[in-house]
């Protein structure tokens, strides 16, 4: 099964490897945001510092939320899908590949965003394991539910609008956690940050079971 | 807003929703239900009782 | 038209229209009662009138989302034993939904009026009304998964995976939020505080549950009946359809 993972985790990759999609389009994008968001708050230092942690997660949000688009976009224009259910590929595996290619998808972004939140809204940074723990825990939360939103989403006509909507709820948990757990490792506040970011693994955790359990029925023809 | 105000747009918006609701319901089904020419009108006329969930 | 289904069970029956009546009566009651009849609350007066409808509309939107949670699960791990292919349960589960996010609406309408009489504003950020405000967006995509134009079997799965998912997630919101507004913010948080409903009060609020879910269940057995119009009228213009194509294919050999 993890072989299996592995296999569409690098096809994946190796798509977008070829298309640069990731650091072409998306991570500028994402770092426009942070820029963005210094408009909002009137290029307030205190502000942007405090609310460092959480506009971060905003950015990854909104950039990860185009990849998990673009992971499926390929799988449905080519009728993929089709192709998998006759490999011996199983669902499960599909499942974990898919979120693992979108997991690296996002750890990419997030390098290219993490230095940036520091720099522009001139964060120090406290707690480097709290930090990497956190965006880890995130990452992985993120990855799983996207893609389980993703394929609810995928080939309809209405996908860009509808992953957002199903995506952001379910994640919502996420965001805050991912926040406060950045907030602590920023030294902005003293505690918690730990339980914060166990709780993220706690979310990856209990999604993944859901993803690797259900993402059959979301494959199967009628 | 005083409080006698609130209280009569909280219970006066919930209501509306509700039987605005109600209605939607009832009426696509009759819409439907004409469409297919299930239940005849003497079927679908004693379902007029339903406008009613709701109240204030 | 595929097989003629028994009319009296596609639009009203005498059960259904007795508890129609059942429910207007029930919410006239609840009005005079809640709004007239039981006395104005010594600490938060009239707006305590509020909660005759805000507590068991949330009730009623928690439960008619357990109701989507559970009939999606057995729609998808039960429906092989069914003749229908278990399409009953996916209808319950749309009906419930659709339902329960009308009342989160009211829910979220008569908090917020609510808070501004007690607490000044219209929005706190109250673990509760969050958790209400992510749940009420959260079957709001679930509703709109359900309306895409697809197969009746794929859509319905689709549908009850994000009901399973919503369902799973819905503790960790509630934990989440609740942690997130009893960190830091106590002191805000016991302004709020509801009162001690006792005595009159207490007997109005337990009526109004028993008629707001009457109203409700009312609400989904017709709304269940109305999915199973559309699925029928489906079915119809696509077999009209193919029947044209059919035609159109004789004509021309």
């Amino acid at each position: 099964m993890l072989r299996e993972a592995l296999l569409v985790a690098r096809k994946d990759l190796r798509v977008e490897w070829r298309s640069k999609v990731t650091i072409g389009h998306v991570a500028p994008l994402a770092l426009l945001v942070l820029v963005v968001f210094a408009f909002a708050f009137d290029a307030n230092a205190g502000l942007l510092e405090f609310g460092a942690g959480g506009l971060y997660w905003v950015a990854v949000l909104f950039g990860g939320t185009l990849l998990i688009q673009r992971a499926f976009d390929v799988e449905t224009e080519d009728g993929n899908f089709d192709a998998f259910r006759m490999s011996a590929i199983g669902a499960p595996s599909l499942f974990l590949g898919k979120s693992l290619g979108v997991f690296i998808q996002v750890v990419f972004l997030e390098l290219i965003l993490g230095p940036g939140v520091v720099l522009l809204y001139n964060v120090r940074i406290d707690d480097w394991v709290l930090l990497l723990a956190s965006a880890l825990g995130g990452t992985l939360a993120f990855s799983v539910c996207g893609v389980l939103c993703g394929v609810m989403a995928a080939g309809l006509r209405v996908r860009a609008t509808l992953l957002p909507l199903l995506l952001v709820p379910v994640l919502a948990p996420v965001l805050l956690a991912g926040s406060r757990a950045f907030e602590t490792a920023f030294g902005l506040r003293a505690e918690a940050g730990w339980t914060w970011a166990s709780l993220m693994f706690v979310i990856a955790a209990v999604h993944t079971a859901v993803g690797v359990r259900a993402f059959g029925f979301l494959l199967e023809e009628g | 807003m005083s409080e006698v105000t609130t209280v009569a747009t909280g219970w006066g918006l919930s209501f509306v929703v509700v039987a605005t609701y109600a209605l939607w319901v009832v009426g696509r089904g009759k819409t439907i239900g004409r469409e297919l020419g299930i239940g005849g009108r003497e079927k679908l006329e004693p379902e007029s009782d339903s406008s009613k969930p709701a109240d204030s | 038209m595929t097989q003629v289904p028994d009319s009296r069970h596609m639009t009203a029956t005498t059960a259904t229209r007795v508890l129609g009546t059942v429910a207007l009566v029930a919410v006239v009651l609840m009005g005079l009662l809640g709004l007239v009849v039981s006395p104005a609350d010594v600490v938060q007066g009239q707006a305590v009138r509020m909660l005759y409808l805000h507590v068991p509309s949330i009730w009623i939107a928690y439960g008619a989302f357990v109701l989507t949670s559970f009939s999606s699960a057995l729609f998808l791990f039960r429906s092989r034993h069914r003749h229908d292919g278990g399409r009953h349960h996916d209808r319950l589960a749309g009906s419930a939904a659709e339902v329960g996010v009308v009342f989160a609406g009211v829910t979220l309408v008569t908090g917020m009026l609510w808070g501004r009489v007690t607490w000044g504003t219209y929005w706190q950020w109250d673990a509760r009304l969050t958790t209400t405000v992510l749940l009420f967006v959260t079957y709001l995509g679930y509703l709109a998964l359900r309306r895409l134009p697809a197969d009746p079997v794929i859509r319905g799965r689709r549908a009850a995976v994000m009901a399973l998912i919503s369902f799973v997630n819905v503790p960790i919101v509630h934990f989440s939020v609740d942690w997130w507004r009893t960190l830091h913010q106590k002191a805000s948080l016991s302004v709020g505080r509801r009162p001690e409903i006792t005595g009159e009060m207490y007997w109005t609020l337990l009526y109004s549950t028993l008629a707001v879910t009457i109203v409700a269940s009312w609400l989904i057995v017709h709304r269940y009946r109305v999915i199973r119009l559309e699925e029928l009228r489906d079915e119809e213009a696509l077999e009209a359809l193919i029947a044209s194509r059919l035609r159109e294919d004789e004509a021309q050999a």
